[in-house]
């Protein structure tokens, strides 16, 4: 059966990254040239993340990243372009997710609070005969 | 016409004094119904506004909307007794009401998170404009229950991309977890599942400078050994993350936990 | 100069405490007081509000405050009012009893009352508040209402229009000029908003038919005291009718082809000028280049004009737009739904790229679950620059329903009825439905399991157990299926779908009267249906393909619904057949989406395989959904010489429905619209036609169809649907039926 491809994220075209100059442009130029980032690093000195990813949905099967590609940033201390690097999807690792999850401390809703929820929005007078 | 209001048993309200009414309302709320302790209270306040039972009276009326869980009567009545005392002995106990009223309709993380914000905008009235009241500290604790309740939502939607290898999308959420929410407990589990969608982009010194804020912070969780683990690829095994795919149907459809 | 108190005195407050007042004027004992700060502290108190007059009187070493309070409202009630309820006069107002009495929000209660009734045509209705006053300084707030004659539009007339008449023109406007039914029409009343309205609908009117010059230069209305009735006057300049000329697309976007973008523009080149068909190309447009991944893409159309041979030559730019992403998706208000089965409706994700189209697609898809009353989907400024938050607001409605009932009659003894139904489970989009129906003869139950995301994939899995006897009424024999059904379904295209499914049942016919021993003109039901007794093992796979672009095709008010399956039983069991069906719809909104018209086209077959012979319980009938004006088994091969005359079913069937929905003028929150539709359709063909006494079966086709109305009412337990049918043909032995109550169902 046909697959269906969606693209996720964003990457910068070719030629706007072309203008970016290691060492000269600030995070303020890179921005105007490209675009602010997808994400970004964890500390405030961290890099600039660009991330393109194409899904294929193909039957029952489940979503499938077939390409993606990372653009990464860095700047330096004084908050100048340092370096810019390209990854793609054979760099990611696949992780295997934990699934341990912290106890948000509230509990789910109850199956009977739903069910006698229910019986309040129903007229039980032309159902009891 | 004068609109008499009935006692249950049809004794004219009018001719009961304040103190009765009231006595009476709280008859009702200690036996058996909160809501028609509520009508009494009100009653108290519209016969007799002057009598210093109108005042007491209010505040009971919205702790009686609270208890029968009408909470969209109880902040009503809670909001008129600090509009028309701001100044009353039970204001501190009235704004309470108020925050408790957003609070406790809070439920499981996967919910509605509109209440949430307003439990914590009340909640923190209740902290900074009676702080030596008695509830300021329950209020203060209800407060941090609620800030983690929120972190725990922002955990959820970031749990949502990362298992559908939507890596950038669930790295901003756990970092929004890590950066606004650093009291809540949710952080190093947010810190652990940056160390997750960082490797999974390839992009491995941002994983470790993540790796190493958990071990500087919650170096004796199980978080950090996990992490520890994904970082160095030695150490301690995940526990078994693994299963077969009858395990996951029951646990995804009928637990209902989805990761 | 300035003051020094050492005590500070408020007198005259009864309800209001003393901290309360002292803190409002922000005055202490002790502290020097200049006159302006006095000042200062006499406007505080009387900003709260609550004092009907206040004075600040230095006395000594004593400030001292005096105050007298406005009473407190004790109750308020509206006399003379019939047009508009106590309740909407309730909302209109401010004051509120129990709270403090105040003059000036008394006027303004009356002010805005007697506007409502301006709205409602009754200029000359008047309203005065009045007070009467109790113990306690406590008053009763009374508004007194005069609600006077409505005043009407005489007449509405037109100058300056040639291309249209005053009476086509009367036609376009809400506003009616009062004619016989002056009593009954609300629309002849004068009111200003109406006007406006009108405004706008006259140049709508004008512009969706090529005049893009035209303007009103002025409405006059003129009220003439003695008729109590106005005289309403539009003044316009039509200018030319503009037609299409040359239609063009060009891009200025790398790998974007505008001839591709050109084929999807609807405009015929030479016909009307409407902004309309500009804005459905547009979106026509818009939407291909969402179906081909391409980001920011926007059409803009660019006019220009002709006026030598009024044409108008549309060139769509295909550019670049504003490069701007989704920061965050916020959803709120869902108290029971979790926060994941909203946000899979999303196919995009934090951090995509801005597309509005597809976020309208997402709203669409969140309002299609049905769990929520209105799912409002909002786009609104980012923290940063180029950046959106999308806000999601749903509000959540009941989806499930709790029936638990007894019943007893005579003949069928003490029965159950508990039927439980939730369309989603726990919050989670899951759907789970029983029903257990017990009398003494007939026993059903059914159990419908349905997880729309499996494995969190766009896979949907459903199991189906049921236990079903009938007895229909209007047949000699009962059936007892038994059996169940796991399935799943998932997309194979963009518009297209599979389902798989296995099914395994326990037919059973019973009960099959066979006549009265002693009285031989009895001789029961067919020998058909006779030799049909017994019960069968029927083990199926089946497959069902659709596809359907009514949600996802390009013209968003316009599509089609194509479902095609099979199911070949004979995998182990006793029934051996292949059983194929088929249905075409298609629908279209019209009118400026007031009214759907929708065509659909259906059939089926089923051919037993080897020796084997269908039986009436997997042969086709045509329910009352399918065959309007038709008792269900009221239709097809009937065995005429057997006394019973049951229905036998057929291994063929065919129905064609047309149909068209339309308001009926009605106000929006009654729910109810009306209907007309054709039906036409048959059930034929049996491998066995020897009937009772050896006499041939007629199971050859013979059309039926009918004609009729109906009414949809949207009630708090779903969208109910009132068939009134007129059968046109029909053979002479089917049962015909002239009025229905259906649920109507999305297809």
């Amino acid at each position: 059966c046909a697959a269906v491809y969606r693209n996720h994220g964003y990457v910068p075209s070719d030629q706007s990254m072309a203008t970016l100059q290691v060492g000269r442009d600030t995070r303020e130029e890179v921005a105007q040239a490209v675009g602010r980032p997808t994400s970004t690093g964890i500390l405030d000195t961290g890099g600039w993340y660009y991330v393109e990813s194409r899904f294929r949905h193909r039957g029952y099967a489940a979503p499938e990243e077939i390409d993606r590609e990372v653009v990464a940033i860095s700047f330096t201390d004084g908050g100048v372009l340092r370096n810019i690097e390209r990854f793609g999807l054979e760099d990611g690792r696949v992780v295997r997710l934990s699934r341990r999850t912290t106890d948000g401390g509230t509990q789910e809703i109850g199956f009977l609070r739903q069910l006698f929820g229910n019986v309040g929005n129903l007229n039980a007078a032309d159902f009891v005969d | 016409c004068e609109r008499v209001g009935m006692a249950s048993r049809d004794v004219p309200l009018e001719s009961m004094s304040a103190e009765q009414i009231y006595r009476r309302a709280e008859l009702e709320l200690e036996t058996r119904d909160p809501e028609e302790a509520a009508r009494f209270f009100g009653e108290v306040e519209r016969l007799y506004p002057y009598s210093a039972w109108a005042q007491r009276a209010l505040v009971m009326q919205a702790f009686a909307y609270h208890r029968d869980g009408d909470f969209e009567s109880a902040r009503g009545a809670a909001q008129r007794y600090l509009d028309l005392y701001p100044g009353g002995e039970d204001a501190a106990y009235a704004q309470y009401l108020l925050a408790l009223s957003y609070y406790d309709q809070i439920d499981d993380v996967g919910r509605d998170q509109g209440l949430t914000f307003q439990a914590l905008q009340a909640l923190r009235e209740v902290i900074e404009v009676y702080p030596d009241s008695e509830y300021a500290s329950q209020a203060m604790l209800k407060f941090d229950l609620a800030f983690d309740h929120l972190a725990g939502k922002e955990m959820e939607i970031g749990r949502y991309y990362l298992r559908r290898q939507h890596y950038a999308a669930a790295i901003n959420r756990f970092r929004v977890v890590v950066e606004q929410f650093q009291t809540t407990t949710h952080t190093p589990e947010a810190l652990y599942r940056l160390v997750e969608s960082y490797l999974s982009l390839g992009l491995v010194d941002e994983a470790r400078s993540a790796g190493a804020i958990l071990g500087y912070n919650y170096r004796s969780t199980e978080w950090y050994q996990d992490a520890y683990a994904l970082l160095t690829g030695r150490g301690l095994t995940l526990e078994p993350a693994g299963d077969n795919w009858l395990s996951a149907i029951y646990r995804q459809v009928i637990r209902g936990e989805w990761l | 100069q300035n003051f020094q108190f050492s005590d500070i005195r408020i007198e005259g407050n009864r309800r209001v405490d003393s901290a309360s007042i002292l803190n409002a004027a922000g005055v202490a004992p002790g502290q020097a007081l200049s006159a302006g700060a006095l000042n200062a502290a006499y406007q505080n108190v009387v900003n709260t509000g609550l004092f009907e007059t206040v004075e600040i009187v230095p006395a000594g070493n004593v400030l001292v405050i005096r105050v007298s309070e406005w009473p407190t409202v004790n109750q308020i009630s509206i006399e003379g009012n019939r047009r508009i309820s106590d309740e909407e006069i309730q909302e209109v107002i401010g004051s509120v009893p129990r709270r403090v009495y105040s003059p000036a929000q008394a006027e303004a209660d009356a002010a805005a009352i007697a506007e409502a009734y301006g709205a409602g045509g009754r200029l000359s209705a008047s309203v005065t508040p009045r007070i009467i006053r109790r113990s306690d300084n406590r008053v009763d707030l009374v508004f007194e209402i005069v609600e006077g004659r409505v005043t009407e539009i005489e007449r509405l007339s037109f100058v300056g229009n040639r291309a249209y008449s005053d009476r086509r023109l009367r036609r376009v406007l809400q506003t009616r000029q009062a004619g016989l039914l002056r009593t009954f029409i609300g629309g002849d009343t004068f009111v200003a908003e109406r006007i406006d309205l009108d405004r706008q609908l006259l140049t709508d009117f004008y512009n969706s038919r090529g005049f893009i010059d035209f303007q009103i230069h002025s409405v006059n209305n003129e009220f003439a005291r003695d008729r109590n009735a106005f005289f309403v006057q539009f003044n316009v300049q039509e200018g030319l009718q503009y037609d299409f000329g040359r239609i063009t697309a060009s891009s200025s976007l790398p790998g974007v082809n505008a001839q591709d973008f050109l084929g999807v523009s609807t405009i015929r080149s030479g016909g009307t000028y409407t902004p309309r068909a500009i804005e459905e190309t547009v979106a026509r447009m818009e939407r291909l280049a969402l179906a081909r991944g391409l980001n920011f893409v926007r059409a803009t159309p660019q006019v220009t004009r002709d006026p030598r041979n009024q044409r108008l030559d549309v060139n769509f730019l295909l550019e670049q737009g504003p490069r701007i992403f989704v920061e965050r998706i916020d959803i709120e208000g869902n108290a029971t739904t979790l926060d994941r089965v909203i946000r899979q409706q999303f196919n995009i994700v934090e951090g995509d790229p801005f597309n509005p189209r597809e976020i309208a697609a997402s709203a669409e898809r969140i309002r299609a679950l049905g769990f929520f009353a209105d799912a409002a989907v909002e786009a609104r400024d980012g923290t940063g620059p180029g950046q959106v938050i999308v806000d999601v607001d749903v509000e959540e409605q009941p989806t499930g329903s709790l029936s638990f009932g007894g019943s007893y009659s005579t003949d069928t003894g003490f029965g159950l009825n508990l039927g439980y139904q939730e369309r989603n489970f726990l919050g989670r989009g899951q759907t789970l439905a029983f029903n257990i129906v017990t009398a003494t003869n007939s026993q059903s139950s059914r159990f419908t399991f349905v997880e729309p995301f499996f494995f969190g994939r766009d896979l949907a899995f459903r199991f189906d157990a049921f236990y079903n006897t009938d007895d229909f009424d209007e047949a000699d024999y009962n059936t007892r299926v038994v059996g169940f059904s796991p399935s799943i379904t998932f997309p194979i295209s963009l518009n297209g779908r599979l389902g798989l499914r296995y099914r395994l049942s326990k037919d059973t016919i019973l009960d099959v009267d066979t006549g009265d021993p002693d009285n031989p003109l009895d001789d029961g039901s067919s020998p058909i249906i006779q030799s049909e007794e017994g019960s069968l093992y029927t083990s199926s796979v089946g497959y069902t393909y659709s596809y359907d672009t009514r949600r996802t095709g390009l013209d968003p008010n316009a599509g089609i619904l194509f479902r095609f399956s099979q199911d070949l039983a004979g995998l182990g069991g006793d029934s051996e057949y292949i059983k194929t069906e088929a249905l075409l719809l298609g629908q279209r909104q019209v009118f400026g989406e007031e009214i759907t018209l929708r065509a659909t086209l259906e059939g089926g077959a089923i051919n037993a395989l080897g020796d084997t012979e269908t039986r009436v319980t997997d042969r086709f009938f045509l329910g009352s959904r399918q065959l309007r004006g038709f008792e269900p088994l009221g239709v097809g091969p009937r065995d005429l010489n057997a006394t019973n005359e049951d229905a036998l079913g057929g291994n063929a069937y065919a129905a064609a429905r047309l149909e068209a929905e339309f308001p009926i003028g009605l106000p929006e929150e009654y729910g109810i619209s009306g209907g007309v539709f054709l039906d036409a359709g048959s059930v034929w063909s049996l491998e066995d036609t020897t009937g009772a006494g050896g006499v041939e079966v007629d199971d050859s086709f013979h059309l039926r169809s009918s004609i009729g109305v109906s009414i949809f009412w949207t009630t708090p337990f779903g969208p109910l649907r009132f068939n009134f049918s007129e059968p046109l043909q029909a053979e002479d032995y089917d049962n015909t039926r002239s009025f229905n109550v259906t649920v109507s169902t999305e297809f």
